[in-house]
């Protein structure tokens, strides 16, 4: 990190607690847009339990559309908290420090968006999703089946919700006694509650390191398997072509870290437009987290592409049908190369240049399109997979989406931007603890004429 | 792997001077001179080169089904001996400073290369032409494509990774051939010196270029070892054997390619530490920040692995049925176990205990095991490919019935005894020309690196230039 401003500890909570004790113009304005947004879907889906699901665009044999693309999408975003949070407090990299927090919120959030999104929905009798827990008729020997990944999903959605909604609460732990010390009354005794009486001693300081390396240790085999388990829902079907592919799990992994990092360079720059955090968020953490979206969008690409040159392998007509049918078929095409651009093409070239990695318009364009592109590309695995006919399925189908399924997309995006704001005014975005600690740990070494930024190891 | 950024352990020299003098001493001293261990490493390669000879007189290249194991040992110094220099290219390009002491460990490897490009010829012998109708990724018949296009291509790709990781050890030790020429004192040395170190001097814009080429062409070396074992995976086994197809497998391939690079380098560094006289840099540091990331490749080789078994397994085709017969079940269920052993479960079980984590001897023989493990993955692959290299089910796409397994005979364990005290052997020699710790990379270190007073307690201060 070259660039550097030097904050006092004092400037550093005036900062970063001014988000919890001010009030911008614009925040009950985007917060209320955000909440009209999220109750329209609410009552979409109201309005679907009621009618059923005959309201969607969903229909024989394509019973799987825009919930479920949705559904892949947020659990992908959702792995960019513990992609840029573990690994890199692992790592020690000492760019991740104002960007964690954010990053592990929009996790907790995203994973909540996806449970909305979808497997209540597909249950159709969202009632009876106690039937997932427990066996349909103990009389009669009827369990759930527990070689289904649709069993194994819920399972690992929630128990990645759960290690990540705690790794965020260990690692403000800290910040809350400080915001614990600046309020008063009835809000001082929340926030003292859920501070666990921190004083900051060093066994607590201890403790609390300890607890967030090893939450992070113990939360990345859990970000592994999600999105594997997600992948699983499609490729242990046979029916599908191009579903059936060893490569699915490995392939949304790094597709969810693609889209999830671009989605919290996109969170930084928000951050710097409406709380002018520009003296804790530096083109310098751009340009880090630029580069790191390079080696990670062309990993993606690999994976894309043997995913591609595999199916072509095959030589099988029902495989090569389908191939053909997203590049040749309007309107999948177009989405093909929508997709292709938006989510590599464009962004990753793009990227190359220092000026724009360090542009902070730049990188909110780029990461966006990543993300309309790794949107695009969860619909062209889902819907054209199901549309053609296949050998269980006598017959062929198109999609089109229904205005309840576009409310209820909508619904998840306002989800995420309202809780992320709402988190915002209650808790603080950027880690206080975690700034001061890099702000104590940094230094200089002077070589010859040179001065180098270097950093304090015990 | 910034905690093994602490170097507490390695010697800390207060002038730059006694660093260089140090480390030329380190290079010029008789460490490499072991004469009976030279011979002995002599002989064997004689043997193996002997055993060469036999196996393509004996067999020729008209029965694939002979050279399985032969094609395994290549693969398998494909996928360690060239590999290791990736041990090198990834720190330097996320500048990091714990691999500086190893980075020349890890490159020596590259021109070893040379040797695995020479056992390659006869791979390229024994593959079949696409000619046969198998599955293929060149699409043989549909694009027109020349019969021998995997052959050529992965001769090409070969050649470009060797050539790469030759240029990246040269261009990468040419300011410590500039401190060679400096301090020779022998004449034909002065020379030889003279000619590698290629007129450098160190002025601002040779370290400026230095540095961009090693960063460029570890780049290129990275892309073309990923592409190389894609194309070994596919045209080499994957398509030789009836109906596997599996799209993971070049990554699954791939991933143990850079464990077992891993894993090479971690044994050459206890080898220099013993007994090439590096205690003093190769230390503490180096071995726990590799048995760290060997141990991490280890669960994504897992994870790979186990995605394709998935698949397979849950989809129950007749076809995936037999291929997981076929490669793991069945007649080579025994190396499958050994595999699946010594590169996951044993690292699972004993890389979490600290003991053994932080320890310069447990990576040491970790490595050593998932070296074998390495092998014994191979086997199952390559050996079965070969042994259905000409099954008349290629065009069907199907595989009926599973072979018995094939055990190796006299000619293949000479080749392999042979072929690897052949690597030991140059690798060694090879340390008489170049030193085996950067010395330009030691005393940037010692630049970067200082000690301070913090409060009440002393810290390492490093610095990290962009």
């Amino acid at each position: 990190m070259q660039e550097h401003h030097h904050r006092t500890d004092k400037q550093i909570n005036t900062d970063l607690l001014s988000s919890i004790f001010s009030t911008p113009k614009w925040w009950p304005i985007a917060t209320l847009a955000c909440l009209i947004v999220y109750l329209t879907g609410m009552t979409a889906f109201a309005y679907m339990l009621n009618k059923g699901v005959g309201v969607t665009g969903l229909n024989r044999p394509v019973f799987w559309g825009f919930y479920m693309v949705n559904f892949v999408f947020w659990i992908g975003i959702s792995h960019a908290g513990i992609m840029i949070s573990a690994i890199l407090r692992l790592t020690q990299a000492e760019w991740r420090r104002p960007i964690t927090r954010a990053a592990e919120v929009l996790t907790v959030f995203s994973l909540i968006a996806a449970l909305q999104a979808a497997p209540l929905v597909h249950v159709g009798r969202p009632w009876r999703a106690d039937l997932w827990v427990f066996p349909y008729d103990f009389s009669r020997g009827i369990w759930i089946n527990v070689k289904s990944p649709f069993i194994w999903d819920p399972s690992a959605v929630m128990t990645y919700l759960t290690a990540s909604s705690l790794f965020v609460f260990v690692c403000l732990i800290p910040d809350l006694a400080i915001i614990r010390d600046r309020t008063k009354g009835i809000v001082s005794k929340i926030y003292g509650f859920l501070a666990l009486g921190w004083r900051g001693t060093p066994v607590q300081w201890k403790l609390q390191i300890v607890a967030g390396i090893l939450l992070s240790a113990l939360v990345l085999p859990v970000f592994v398997s999600v999105h594997s388990i997600v992948s699983w829902d499609f490729a242990a079907q046979i029916g599908p072509e191009a579903w059936h592919s060893t490569i699915f799990a490995p392939y949304f992994i790094i597709g969810a870290i693609h889209s999830g990092v671009s989605a919290v360079a996109t969170v930084m720059v928000v951050m710097v437009w409406l709380f002018k955090w520009d003296k804790y968020i530096t083109p310098d953490h751009l340009d880090a987290i630029g580069r790191l979206l390079i080696i990670v969008a062309t990993a993606w690409f690999f994976f894309f592409f043997l995913e591609w040159v595999y199916a072509l392998y095959t030589l099988e007509g029902p495989e090569l049908a389908m191939r053909e049918l997203q590049v040749f078929k309007m309107p999948w095409s177009a989405m093909f190369i929508i997709f292709v651009i938006t989510a590599y093409l464009f962004p990753v070239p793009m990227w190359l240049f220092k000026k724009v990695r360090r542009n902070f318009l730049w990188m909110f364009i780029t990461t966006i399109s990543v993300n309309i592109g790794m949107w695009l590309e969860r619909f062209l695995i889902i819907v054209p997979g199901l549309m053609r006919k296949q050998p269980l399925m006598f017959n062929w189908g198109s999609y089109t989406p229904s205005i309840v399924e576009i409310l209820m997309v909508a619904m998840t995006f306002a989800w995420v931007l309202m809780g992320m704001l709402l988190f915002a005014r209650v808790f603080p975005l950027i880690p206080l603890f975690d700034i001061k600690e890099g702000m104590v740990g940094r230094d200089e070494i002077k070589i010859g004429r040179a001065k180098v930024p270097a950093s304090i190891r015990e | 792997m910034s905690t093994s950024q602490n170097t507490h352990e390695q010697t800390q020299f207060s002038k730059q001077a006694d660093l260089t003098a140090k480390l030329v001493g380190l290079h010029v001293s008789k460490y490499n001179k072991n004469t009976i261990f030279l011979i002995i490493l002599s002989v064997l390669s004689i043997i193996g080169l002997i055993g060469l000879i036999v196996k393509i007189t004996n067999d020729g290249f008209d029965n694939p089904a002979k050279w399985g194991y032969y094609v395994t040992f290549v693969v398998f110094l494909l996928t360690t001996v060239q590999a290791a220099p990736m041990v090198a290219i990834a720190p330097f390009i996320a500048k990091g400073h714990w691999n500086r002491s190893i980075s020349k460990v890890a490159q020596l490897f590259a021109p070893l290369g040379l040797i695995n490009l020479l056992l390659f010829i006869p791979v390229l012998c024994v593959l079949p032409s696409l000619s046969d109708g198998r599955r293929t990724l060149w699409f043989f018949e549909s694009l027109k494509m020349n019969a021998y296009m995997p052959h050529i291509i992965t001769l090409i790709s070969f050649i470009c990774l060797v050539l790469l990781g030759i240029a990246l050890l040269w261009i990468s030790t040419v300011p410590d051939f500039a401190v060679l020429r400096e301090n020779s004192k022998n004449t034909y040395n002065k020379k030889l010196f003279s000619i590698l170190s290629n007129r450098w001097i160190g002025t601002s814009k040779q370290w400026f270029t230095q540095k961009h080429r090693i960063g460029i062409l570890g780049a290129f070396y990275f892309m073309t070892l990923v592409i190389l074992n894609f194309q070994i995976s596919s045209d080499f086994a994957m398509s030789l054997i009836p109906g596997w197809i599996d799209s993971l497998y070049p990554a699954t391939h791939t991933a143990n390619s850079f464990q077992a690079g891993v894993a090479t380098v971690i044994i050459a560094m206890y080898a220099l530490r013993k007994w090439g006289g590096c205690k003093d840099f190769i230390g503490f540091d180096q071995f726990w920040a590799l048995g760290k990331l060997m141990f991490a490749l280890s669960l994504m080789w897992v994870w790979f692995f186990f995605s394709s078994f998935i698949i397979f397994w849950y989809g129950a085709k007749p076809t995936e049925k037999a291929i997981i017969e076929l490669s793991m079940t069945g007649p080579y269920f025994i190396p499958f176990l050994g595999s699946a052993f010594l590169l996951f479960i044993l690292p699972l079980l004993t890389m979490p205990f600290n003991r053994i984590r932080r320890s310069i001897l447990g990576p040491t023989i970790l490595a050593f095991f998932i070296l074998i493990g390495s092998f014994l993955d191979r086997l199952r692959i390559y050996v079965p490919a070969y042994q259905l290299s000409d099954h008349p089910n290629k065009h069907n796409f199907y595989l009926p019935d599973v072979p018995k397994t094939i055990l190796p005979d006299i000619p293949d364990l000479m080749i392999i005894v042979g072929g690897i005290s052949a690597v030991i052997l140059t690798y060694i020699l090879l340390t008489k020309f170049i030193p085996v710790v950067s010395i330009w990379q030691q005393k940037e270190l010692s630049l970067y690196k200082i000690h301070k007073k913090f409060h009440r307690t002393e810290v390492l201060v490093l610095g990290k230039p962009e």
